[in-house]
């Protein structure tokens, strides 16, 4: 019985070895090279995207928006004929899994990607720590992977070469949020700082900490609570000791929503709200409903900002109407920033593989080192270490139901409603 | 100010053991009388929210009212999963019941998950967020609040854990479901039908997950996967008090509730650490738990 299993697994072994063996030889021709060709019309052909995103689990919600602008960027790039590689114009496929918002799952399947479906380049998770571990197999395969779904500095410290975000770097955050309330209330003190604790979130938390001090503000808590925690009481009742004038949240949706719930049921009362994720995100004013109002929350990019650019979107406003058109009025009201960050991954895709002429993974990877392009997402520029290099914007829930982007001024579209109004008069 | 502090964070730990009470009270009840690890409870109580969620929704029923009809509908899915699957490995070592709830909690999640969308929910009515100042000065950020919706979950979750008692005790069935409990093959010979009795027996649990499930969905967002935390929760807090009677769960929620808080005060990153820390030195000491006996009674 044993020795049946160990020949099994022997022999799944050695096609294995063979499998990843075959594979550089495999890889240019699933690409598409920029083969001469006597036909001059443009000849057919398909490049195929991978991407392991959590569609079910803690993220899935997330998940779902990288999804979407994946989906909506390979849609309208598909109808106006798709990328152009050398000479010929090639549709775009992208293969999903489901990595149930867990690192492990995710490495694998994108493991799965590279070795079993053969896909020519990928596209990134949801989260910091699915991107941190599917990032390595992208390394070791040396096949770019550009992602709109992590920010934590941990993804890309490692010296990789072939990982590329699109969301600016934790520890930016919530800064902008204290240059916000700054500017409009030099004399603001305090500032409390609830954090998750998975490692995306402290990032954010020790970078806003950090900014907070600079600024001369004084940080009077500062704690973490469990990831998946359903009751946050004491936290709220230990703020609320401190009378802090901001109040700041690091974690995600279903955290900030149970946050605001309880200020609400203790009555604690800060001049401002702001959380790193959550407040730009449809759920979070549905849920809420007028207990949104007045809260803070920051995105890379918001349909208010005024970019432009040459591709198929060209602004903010276009992008917003158009994922509206293909998924419904009522389900994208506010289009959260990791749809747009995750349309920008496959747009600097269309840059790179065009400018390489070929879908080769070490072209395309060294023309998105190169890159610098204005487009509906701003500008799309990397570090060494392939982080954007972009600011964040400061969104306020206003009481009339809408989200106006509210600094910096350049981009705002609305009052910044400040202080908060307290929760008896409201 | 430490006063304040002080008398808030007791009325935090009251409100958390009533809920934690009733989320654990099914899970308690069906691993003390069928000896089954019941990992479908996180996702009853998942469906109870989402009954309330929908009959609140659409129809604009009050959240409150819901329950009774929470508690109905999670009794007939409790009755048809006992008596269609979980019954064919009754007398199947404990493993084989605990795998089978696993594989079921996964296909009612991803079920839901079909069915609702990961959506985030949650249900926000007129009093939402209300709350009684016991004493202090709100406007000042000094003050005990005391929530109503979660005053009103308080009393629903003693209501019905009293209920539960009574019937555990002082009726037929409940003699039925304790006899069984203590040997089914001694209760089947003075005329207990078990088969019956365990599928009532899981019917009730599923049908106090449901009413779990609505209280909670008044007071936090949930999505398809978040039962999950409450079987954990619940399997902590049985351990604790002790299987064996309905006051047992009462008192590990308490435990769990205190332990919860009072980390949650100086460092809520190991509220959960403390809660499973308390679980081993328990299982060390007490393995039958503060409260805990050998069979209901």
């Amino acid at each position: 019985m044993s020795r049946l299993a160990l020949r099994i697994v022997s022999i799944a072994a050695i096609f294995s070895l063979l499998l990843v063996a075959c594979q550089p030889a495999a890889a240019p021709s699933g690409g598409g090279q920029a083969a001469p060709s006597g036909d001059q019309t443009a000849e057919a052909c398909t490049i195929t995207f991978g991407a392991a995103v959590s569609l079910t689990g803690k993220t899935a919600k997330e998940g779902g928006y990288i999804k979407d602008g994946y989906e909506l960027y390979k849609d309208e790039i598909n109808k106006a004929g798709g990328f152009k590689v050398g000479d010929k114009m090639c549709q775009i496929e992208i293969k999903y899994y489901d990595d149930a918002s867990d690192p492990d799952t995710s490495a694998q399947l994108t493991e799965k990607l590279v070795t079993e479906d053969k896909v020519d380049l990928l596209l990134g998770p949801y989260g910091t720590n699915p991107t941190f571990s599917a990032s390595a197999i992208a390394e070791k395969y040396e096949i770019p992977m550009i992602e709109g779904g992590g920010a934590g500095l941990k993804i890309f410290d490692r010296g990789y070469k072939y990982i590329f975000g699109t969301l600016p770097a934790a520890p930016n955050y919530l800064r902008s949020v204290i240059d916000a309330v700054k500017a409009k209330d030099p004399s603001v003190k305090t500032v409390a700082i609830l954090v998750e604790n998975d490692g995306f979130s402290q990032e954010v938390a020790t970078g806003a900490e950090a900014y907070a001090k600079e600024q001369g503000l004084e940080v009077v808590y500062k704690e973490q609570y469990p990831s998946n925690t359903q009751d946050v009481s004491s936290l709220i009742t230990a703020v609320k000791a401190k009378n802090p004038d901001m109040i700041l949240g690091a974690g995600h949706a279903a955290d900030a929503i149970l946050i605001m719930k309880g200020l609400k049921d203790q009555k604690v009362n800060a001049k401002a709200y702001a959380f790193s994720v959550g407040p730009t995100s449809p759920d979070f004013r549905k849920t809420l409903e007028k207990d949104a109002d007045f809260v803070l929350g920051i995105g890379p990019w918001t349909e208010a900002m005024k970019f432009q650019g040459s591709d198929i979107f060209g602004t903010p406003k276009k992008f917003a109407d158009m994922m509206r058109a293909k998924y419904g009025e009522e389900n994208y009201k506010t289009v959260p920033y990791q749809a747009a960050s995750a349309a920008a991954a496959l747009l600097a895709y269309q840059k790179a593989i065009e400018a390489a002429g070929s879908t080769d993974p070490k072209a395309v990877r060294d023309e998105l080192a190169k890159l610098d392009l204005q487009s509906f997402y701003g500008t799309i520029k990397f570090t060494p270490e392939g982080i954007i290099v972009k600011p964040m914007g400061v969104v306020q829930l206003n009481p009339d139901g809408k989200v106006y982007t509210v600094y910096p001024a350049d981009a705002a579209n609305g009052e910044f409603l400040y202080p908060a109004k307290p929760w008896d008069q409201r | 100010m430490s006063g304040i502090l002080i008398g808030q964070s007791a009325v935090n730990v009251l409100l958390l053991t009533g809920v934690l009470t009733i989320a654990a009270l099914g899970f308690s009840i069906v691993w003390g009388v069928m000896n089954i690890i019941n990992l479908v409870h996180g996702a009853t109580i998942m469906l109870g929210a989402y009954v309330t969620y929908i009959a609140f929704a659409f129809a604009g029923i009050d959240p409150f009212l819901t329950i009774p009809l929470s508690m109905a509908l999670m009794f007939g899915l409790g009755y048809l999963i006992q008596r269609g699957v979980i019954n064919y490995v009754m007398r199947a070592p404990m493993l084989t019941t605990f795998l089978l709830t696993f594989g079921l909690e996964i296909v009612i999640i991803n079920l839901a998950q079909f069915f609702f969308k990961s959506d985030l929910r949650a249900i926000t009515t007129g009093y939402s967020g209300a709350s009684l100042t016991l004493f202090g000065d709100a406007t000042q950020n000094v003050s005990v609040e005391v929530p109503y919706i979660k005053l009103g979950a308080l009393i629903i979750a003693l209501f019905l854990t009293a209920l539960t008692h009574l019937l555990m005790n002082n009726t037929r069935l409940g003699r039925a479901i304790r006899a069984t409990g203590m040997d089914k093959d001694a209760a089947q010979l003075t005329g207990a039908k078990i088969g019956t009795v365990y599928a009532i027996t899981f019917a009730l649990s599923a049908a106090l997950a449901g009413a779990a499930g609505s209280l909670i969905a008044m007071t936090q967002s949930f999505q398809p996967g978040f039962g999950g935390t409450y079987t954990l929760y619940a399997f902590v807090i049985v351990v604790l008090g002790g299987l064996g009677s309905v006051p047992a769960v009462a008192i590990g929620a308490f435990v769990f509730s205190l332990i919860t808080v009072l980390t949650g005060l100086w460092q809520p990153g190991l509220t959960q650490a403390a809660a499973f820390l308390l679980l081993v030195v328990v299982l060390v000491v007490k393995p039958s738990g503060i409260a805990g006996k050998a069979f209901y009674q």
